[in-house]
């Protein structure tokens, strides 16, 4: 019951702030909305029992990623930016991506959907730590490569012309 | 062509006008009541002390506010109010101390007594919890009274000035001006909320609490002593530094919300800043969370425990190069996420007016100081724990083992946090350039090379 309650409130929080950041016509607000549906996301980690990735999408998203994009919209913000519409008209393309996306992430979650998740947290920072730097070690250094490789490229396409 | 004006505070330090001021104490000096005598319990003003320089009354100043005020409003002698205060205040530290401290025995009395009187078991653990909360928020909130008061006296010391002298009471009971926070706190309760025009309403209302609410949070986890933590948490550490980074933004939105320039330029520099700093001063801890093997920060604690040859503690310090680079990384990245004075650009007086908190008044104003003190204790109970043995003696011989470790830790804290107050008072302050030249270019180099200097270590000679 009560994990109900908690899921269902985390999981409307989520959705609703995450409505918010693409119906809003201030472009801070969307990016203060989209802070609180990250935080929403790290609540239902928490409910789930997933200590680890709790505390680490608090600290990579929240802290880390919206903090980051509200700096770019301050800092490159216009004044448009705070009163103008942020949804077009084409409706058909977005219920298209829409619908692929739904299926896809359908297909993914009822692989899962039979698991029942502990509410209580239950430490999992070692199996993590053994799980990457052992079974899964290939795939862990190859993401690592992807955000170096990310990294390198964004140093390389802020660097003007005349840097280069 | 500006119209000369006759200006007074001009003609002040011409030599001429030295024997003006003689007639002017002799005119402004009202006849000093004689009949006041009569009525004991009623305060008597001292006869006026004028300064011979300019004639003006010096001593009336200090005599009339605030204490004058609470003497006349309750008819009692303010050094009576002033004991009575201060014994409160003794109190409220001992009785605090006291439950994080020593009575903490009793806690498990009072949860099995909880469960006995028939509650469900969810009831229980709500009151349980929101009594660790509140013993939590009272550390804070004392926390702010203490650092404050001790941060101006060290500020005033290290200036070769005595700071805060006068608030407690007229009649002696002032000792160092112990009540100087206490009556800052009731002047900022009675201060107006100033709302700019141009703010957006709920960004600027909404952005102290933002600010302040993770910082509480952050607090559950933090180890008073041996086994006291309001919440006992695997992943301590890195919740800890998850929770103390979302106070960024709330300077951002304080910044953004204020409607000014200077306070947006102050609150892109807090993100800027805060965002860097957070980088070294996680991964200056690595090698400490290698050595431990553990988030917990009851483990890290208990790591060091024990002495090299019975002399030299195993403090994570004292393991040679790798503990004091890590403690000195940790240490500026710590002064760095609390805005204080050698990083303190986001606020920076000469050029923001004071940058995100420019537009905030009153209690909103003060509760991001009460955060940033908040965080300063924080750092230095992390400090203790990460690097300083937690709540083991330094000494190994038994007047210093028996001392309880709640004592140890908060006695290593204090230090630390002394440390934090001397950086802020005795260093200028980094341009923006230099600031973030030193983050990624120094310190973060560095935390990397220490963290292979750690794995070395556990490679040859721990294991």
């Amino acid at each position: 019951m009560l994990e109900q309650i908690v899921f269902y409130s985390l999981s409307l929080l989520t959705l609703a702030s995450a409505l918010a950041v693409v119906l809003h016509r201030n472009t801070v607000h969307s990016s203060l909305f989209l802070g609180l549906s990250l935080a929403g996301v790290a609540g239902l980690f928490a409910a789930l029992g997933a200590d680890f990735i709790f505390a680490a999408q608090i600290m990579v998203y929240v802290s880390g990623v919206a903090v980051l994009v509200m700096f770019v919209v301050m800092l490159l913000g216009r004044a448009s930016d705070l009163h103008l519409r942020q949804i077009n008209e084409r409706w058909m393309a977005a219920l298209l991506v829409c619908g692929v996306a739904a299926v896809g992430l359908f297909k993914i979650a009822r692989l899962h959907s039979a698991t029942v998740a502990t509410g209580a947290p239950r430490p999992s920072t070692h199996d993590i730590g053994r799980l990457f730097l052992g079974e899964w070690l290939v795939p862990f250094e190859l993401i690592s490569l992807v955000l170096l490789a990310a990294l390198l490229g964004a140093v390389f396409f802020t660097r003007t012309e005349n840097a280069r | 062509m500006t119209a000369k004006k006759p200006d007074p505070e001009d003609k002040k330090p011409e030599p001429a006008a030295a024997p003006a001021p003689v007639p002017v104490p002799a005119a402004a000096a009202p006849a000093p009541a004689p009949a006041a005598k009569a009525a004991p319990p009623k305060y008597v003003p001292p006869t006026p002390v004028l300064n011979r320089g300019n004639g003006r009354l010096i001593e009336d100043r200090f005599t009339t506010w605030p204490t004058q005020v609470f003497a006349d409003r309750w008819s009692r002698p303010g050094y009576q109010w002033g004991a009575g205060m201060l014994a409160g205040i003794l109190l409220g530290f001992a009785v605090t101390s006291a439950l994080i401290g020593e009575l903490a025995g009793w806690g498990d009395k009072l949860y099995s007594l909880l469960g006995a009187q028939g509650l469900p078991p969810l009831a229980v653990e709500a009151i349980w919890v929101a009594i660790k909360v509140i013993l939590v928020m009272h550390v804070i909130l004392i926390n702010g009274l203490w650092s404050i008061w001790w941060e101006r006296k060290i500020s005033a010391h290290i200036q070769t000035r005595v700071g805060p002298t006068y608030a407690g009471s007229p009649k002696g009971w002032n000792f160092h001006g112990w009540a100087q926070t206490a009556i800052d706190g009731i002047k900022l309760f009675l201060k107006e909320d100033v709302t700019p025009a141009a703010a957006d309403k709920w960004v600027h209302a909404l952005a102290p609490a933002i600010v302040v609410v993770p910082c509480i949070i952050a607090f559950a986890p933090v180890l008073f002593g041996d086994g006291l933590a309001a919440a006992s948490l695997d992943i301590g550490t890195l919740y800890i530094f998850a929770f103390a980074g979302i106070s960024v933004i709330g300077i951002v939105m304080a910044g953004w919300g204020s409607g000014n320039k200077y306070s947006l330029l102050g609150g892109l520099r807090g993100a800027a800043q805060m965002v860097s700093y957070e980088l070294p001063r996680g991964f200056s801890v690595v090698p400490v969370l290698m050595f431990a093997g553990s988030l917990d920060l009851q483990v890290i604690a208990n790591a060091q425990a024990g002495y090299w040859q019975g002399i030299i503690p195993r403090w994570f310090i004292f393991y040679p190069v790798v503990g004091q680079l890590a403690f000195t990384i940790f240490l500026i990245a710590s002064v760095a996420e609390t805005n204080r004075t050698p990083f303190d650009i986001p606020e920076a007086e000469s050029e923001l007016v004071s940058g995100f908190h420019t537009e905030y008044s009153g209690m909103k104003w003060s509760i991001f100081f009460l955060a940033e003190y908040a965080y300063v204790l924080l750092g230095s109970f992390l400090l203790a724990t990460f690097f300083l043995g937690g709540g083991a003696s330094p000494i190994n011989a038994v007047p210093f083992t028996l001392v309880p470790s709640w004592l140890w830790m908060l006695g290593k804290a204090m230090l630390m946090m002394f440390v934090f107050l001397w950086i802020r008072w005795t260093l200028p302050r980094f341009r923006v350039d230099q600031l973030m030249d030193y983050c990624w270019k120094f310190l973060l180099p560095w935390s990397f090379v220490n963290i292979a200097f750690a794995g070395l270590y556990l490679a040859f000679w721990l294991k």
